[in-house]
């Protein structure tokens, strides 16, 4: 009876056995496999679909929360791990540090087709200093003011700005003059850089100097006095947060708001009139942040035996002006060709390019992680209202703690 | 653990009816004979077939240790359960015990392995990995860029058709050497694909997929030193390396300037003026994570109050809910209640409803200005906005979510204390106050001490609680890592993961481990205390 049994469970160990491993045999065509977020899902699939139709390659779209992508990397399997991503120029330096995603060369001709600032976003120094590229730029996005122009004008200057939304803001309770989420360093990053703030300064070859922290610099003290007058005012308030600067906009009760072409479509169906521009300058230019996006050859199409074929896809055809015009209708992005940002056509998504211009590059070294946490709590202490924290106080304490956590 | 108080309370209740099998026991019935005999077959078939797969997997995937501790495992279970009547405990302990292990202790094993390794940004490949990548990206790039087609030639090597992109000179390149050829010999289709000269049939389909390794490998020498690399299928490029890597001497070597880069014993190679190779590996520090939690200032300043702080949070969370929830048990608790089933199940809301979403919700509600809450006061106390405030704010809602589970715990409880035992005090005179202070109270916190502290040893590490509703802000004034909710494990995770450069898996460790005995240390003495309190019964 007991070896009867045995033999049984054994016989049917075999045959559950079979039964599980005979699908897997592995196909002879290459197949590759992106990582794309819920966004750029069906787009993706689509312009790398077109490419894999051309060069005999299955190209399979998984979806993933953008953040996810980044994060799921480092843990992920050898035999689910994607071959190529989409990601954003900031996780470069993160990336590239872990040897998560492999150098790419891409030939002179396309190259001269991305803006430089692009290219340098997506590029991470290696111990020569020389800049070295991981990813395919394809998309650019930044913040603009956005002006309601029924109830303010497009604004000649920083104090005709501060002006019309401080007499729009008295006109009626609830109204606000211009709303930017509180205690965000990403969206109020043109206050920052008009009163001549910036994050990290540059060495001798252009690379990004994590030693040389620039949130509590000099000229940026020097200008402190402005930050806590709009406090004062009432101008800004840490209280707004995204959804209350949102609200407000679309219900017409602000006048300005900052926020980048993610919000193109709200705008489009809100029917307000609105137009779009670079908040005017301050003491400095107030440029936005440059956030790129762009699509990147992990370490293991190596493994998977399809790099050749990855970085065909990524630095190769996604550059070209097709590939990045059809990604850039379907995503509601500025394309970073050159030759296709030419070609935008929809009014709001080229007021938003224009807004991005002499921008920076969000900073793409690892660093970066000690920085949004402090610059944050600084932006929320300083629009505190009564208890506000003085602003040369709070940005000279965060320029501290920053250069701390870096070590 | 209060399910089965409650449970056996109501038991208690129906014991006086005839015996009628419970259709639990009823189902453990049909496991005996020969209808028990083929669910085990086939549940054992299915777990073998299931697990013997994995294995096959990770056989595969090279993880050996795992393939062979997983094989000897259920080689384990196989054997105990196709022993008839024989190793019957072993039958009942083994399913709970693989899981224990699988789930408590190996993550445990992995956290202290992780605690004494330099594991961060930087640092999570292995040394030959890290060899490789770091010569990859170190590869200095040449100024020319080529179109390219991979091709084979009659004896089947393979060949580069190249054209400079800008120039448009043809060359052929082999392993051996480049050599310039006729650009009219090359011709490029509508697509702007290079049709390769006579001799030569470029390669497509699986021919090229087949190629990808020996592309990618492929080194074309050129005469003034440098090679070319190709870049995908269609491009390829001029280049030097930048490093080269002394086996020997285990030495990363640059090769324009000779400065030898050596491993340092941490996990990345470094010059004699102290500049890192970016890419590092994994390697065994030894106490080093769990000195750097005590040498930091960073770390040590705001410890103290971040530990005060999880303590006031987490005591004050299980002493309030306790005791809102035994005040409505005991009000429940009267026979003549009215409608206290819907009473009962109003008040187990709060513990139903998934409590991220609770918090989302209050992290709405309590908003300064625009929160439903202010918006119904009078006046606007700025709930997550001042320090004080938004410590009071994330005990009011941890209590709030914390108090239906004492109140089921005490339902239950009060109901398994004897009737009798009340009654006798009353007839001794005693008031309900002394009934409940000399003879309730003594018997439920013997039931429900254990719970408090495990409440308690919950709380203290109740990260969701904190960061989902303030976020551990508002920040301190002097702005440190540690905002004034934050409680300890939620600093930690912003000093391991918000901090530095990156994130650091073995500060996060060692700091998870010191964690740890915090919370076994406060928890062994309560259980000591609470083994008084039974003694005293």
């Amino acid at each position: 009876m007991k070896k009867q049994v045995a033999k049984l469970v054994a016989g049917l160990t075999v045959a559950a056995l079979a039964a599980l491993s005979t699908p897997t045999t592995s196909g002879a065509a290459a197949s590759l496999r992106i990582w794309a977020d819920a966004d750029r899902k069906a787009s993706v699939e689509k312009v790398a679909g077109a490419w894999g139709k051309k060069n005999g390659v299955t190209v399979t779209v998984v979806q993933k929360d953008f953040g996810k992508i980044r994060d799921d990397l480092k843990t992920v399997d050898v035999a689910t791990a994607p071959d190529v991503i989409v990601g954003a120029h900031d996780w470069v330096g993160e990336l590239a540090a872990n040897g998560s995603v492999i150098p790419l060369t891409v030939s002179r001709t396309a190259g001269a087709k991305i803006p430089s600032y692009a290219l340098d976003a997506f590029s991470y120094a290696n111990a020569k200093g020389n800049k070295v590229l991981y990813g395919a730029p394809v998309a650019l996005e930044n913040v603009g003011l956005v002006v309601n122009t029924k109830v303010a004008k497009v604004p000649t200057s920083f104090a005709d700005m501060v002006a019309q939304a401080t007499a729009f803001q008295k006109k009626a309770s609830g109204n606000f003059g211009l709303v930017i989420p509180g205690g965000d360093a990403y969206h109020n990053y043109p206050l920052f850089s008009g009163l001549c703030g910036y994050v990290f300064g540059k060495d001798a070859k252009g690379n990004l100097n994590p030693d040389d922290v620039g949130v509590g610099n000099a000229k940026l003290l020097a200008n402190a006095g402005d930050i806590d007058a709009w406090n004062k005012s009432g101008l800004l308030s840490s209280k707004v947060d995204y959804g209350v600067a949102k609200n407000a906009f679309l219900a017409g009760k602000a006048a300005f708001w900052v926020t980048g072409p993610w919000e193109k479509d709200t705008l489009d169906k809100s029917g307000l009139k609105v137009s779009i521009v670079q908040m005017p300058k301050n003491k400095c230019d107030s440029v936005p942040f440059l956030g790129v996006q762009g699509f990147m050859v992990t370490k293991f199409a190596k493994t998977h035996g399809v790099e050749s074929q990855a970085r065909d896809l990524v630095g190769s055809y996604m550059l070209s002006e097709g590939a990045q015009t059809q990604l850039s209708s379907e995503n509601g992005r500025a394309p970073a060709n050159t030759d296709a940002a030419a070609k935008i056509t929809d009014p709001l998504l080229k007021q938003f390019a224009a807004a991005g211009k002499g921008g920076v590059p969000m900073p793409n070294i690892p660093e970066m992680s000690s920085v949004w946490g402090d610059l944050g709590t600084a932006w929320t202490n300083v629009f505190k209202g009564a208890d506000a924290t003085p602003a040369k106080t709070a940005f000279r304490t965060a320029g501290k703690n920053i250069k701390a956590k870096i070590g | 653990m209060n399910d089965s108080i409650v449970h056996s309370a109501s038991q208690q209740a129906a014991s006086s009816v005839v015996y009628r099998p419970s259709w639990l026991a009823w189902v453990i019935s049909l496991f005996s004979g020969i209808g028990g005999l083929i669910v085990k077959v086939v549940l054992l078939s299915l777990l073998n077939g299931l697990v013997g797969w994995a294995i096959i997997v990770l056989f595969t995937q090279d993880r050996l240790t795992w393939a062979i501790g997983t094989t000897a495992v259920l080689a384990l279970v196989d054997f105990i359960y196709l022993r008839p009547n024989k190793l019957l405990p072993a039958k009942f302990i083994l399913p709970g015990s693989v899981l224990l292990i699988a789930y408590l202790i190996v993550p445990i094993f992995f956290t202290i392995n992780t605690a004494f390794q330099k594991y961060s940004t930087g640092h999570v490949l292995t040394k030959s990995e890290a060899i490789v990548t770091n010569l990859e990206q170190n590869v200095v790039q040449g100024e020319r860029f080529f179109m390219m087609t991979p091709t084979r030639d009659a004896s089947g090597v393979l060949v580069l058709v190249l054209v400079d992109d800008v120039t448009g000179q043809t060359y052929l390149g082999r392993s051996t050497g480049v050599a310039e050829i006729d650009s009219a010999s090359v011709t490029v289709d509508e697509f702007g694909d290079i049709v390769p000269p006579d001799g030569l049939t470029a390669l497509v389909g699986d021919e090229l997929f087949g190629a990808d390794a020996e592309l990618a490998a492929l080194e074309i020498p050129l005469e003034g030193g440098g090679v070319i690399r190709t870049e995908g299928i269609s491009g390829a490029y001029e280049s030097e390396p930048g490093f080269v890597y002394d086996a020997e001497r285990d030495l990363m070597i640059a090769t324009d300037t000779g400065v030898e880069y050596a491993d340092n014993g941490r996990g990345s190679y470094v010059s004699p003026d102290g500049d890192e190779l970016v890419v590092g590996w994994r390697e065994y520090v030894g106490f080093e994570n769990f000195t750097a939690v005590i040498t930091n200032p960073l770390v040590r300043q705001p410890f103290l109050r971040a530990f005060i702080w999880t303590i006031t949070f987490a005591a004050s969370t299980v002493l309030i809910s306790f005791a809102i929830g035994l005040f409505l048990a005991k009000l429940l608790d009267k026979p003549k209640f009215r409608l206290k089933k819907m009473y009962r199940s109003l008040l187990v809301v709060p513990y139903a409803i998934p409590g991220f979403l609770s918090l989302l919700v209050f992290r709405g509600l309590l908003n300064d200005d625009y929160g439903l809450i202010n918006k119904l006061l009078p006046f606007d106390p700025p709930w997550l906005f001042d320090p004080w405030w938004a410590r009071f704010s994330v005990i009011l809602v941890s209590v709030w979510l914390t108090t239906p589970y004492f109140l089921l715990v005490c339902m239950g409880a009060l109901q398994a204390i004897p009737a009798e035992l009340v009654e006798a005090a009353r007839v001794d005179g005693a008031t309900r106050w002394q009934v409940f202070k000399k003879v309730t109270l003594p018997l439920l916190l013997a039931v429900v001490t254990p719970l408090l502290i495990a409440s308690f040893a919950y709380n203290f590490n109740n990260f969701n609680n904190v960061f989902l509703l303030t976020g551990g802000g508002p920040s301190s004034d002097d702005q440190s890592i540690a905002g004034a909710t934050d409680i300890l494990i939620s600093y930690t995770y912003k000093l391991a993961f918000e901090s530095g450069k990156g994130q650091d898996y073995g500060l996060a460790s060692a700091i998870s481990i010191y964690i740890f005995f915090i919370v076994a240390a406060m928890s062994a003495s309560g259980f000591m205390r609470s083994k008084a309190l039974e003694n005293m019964k």
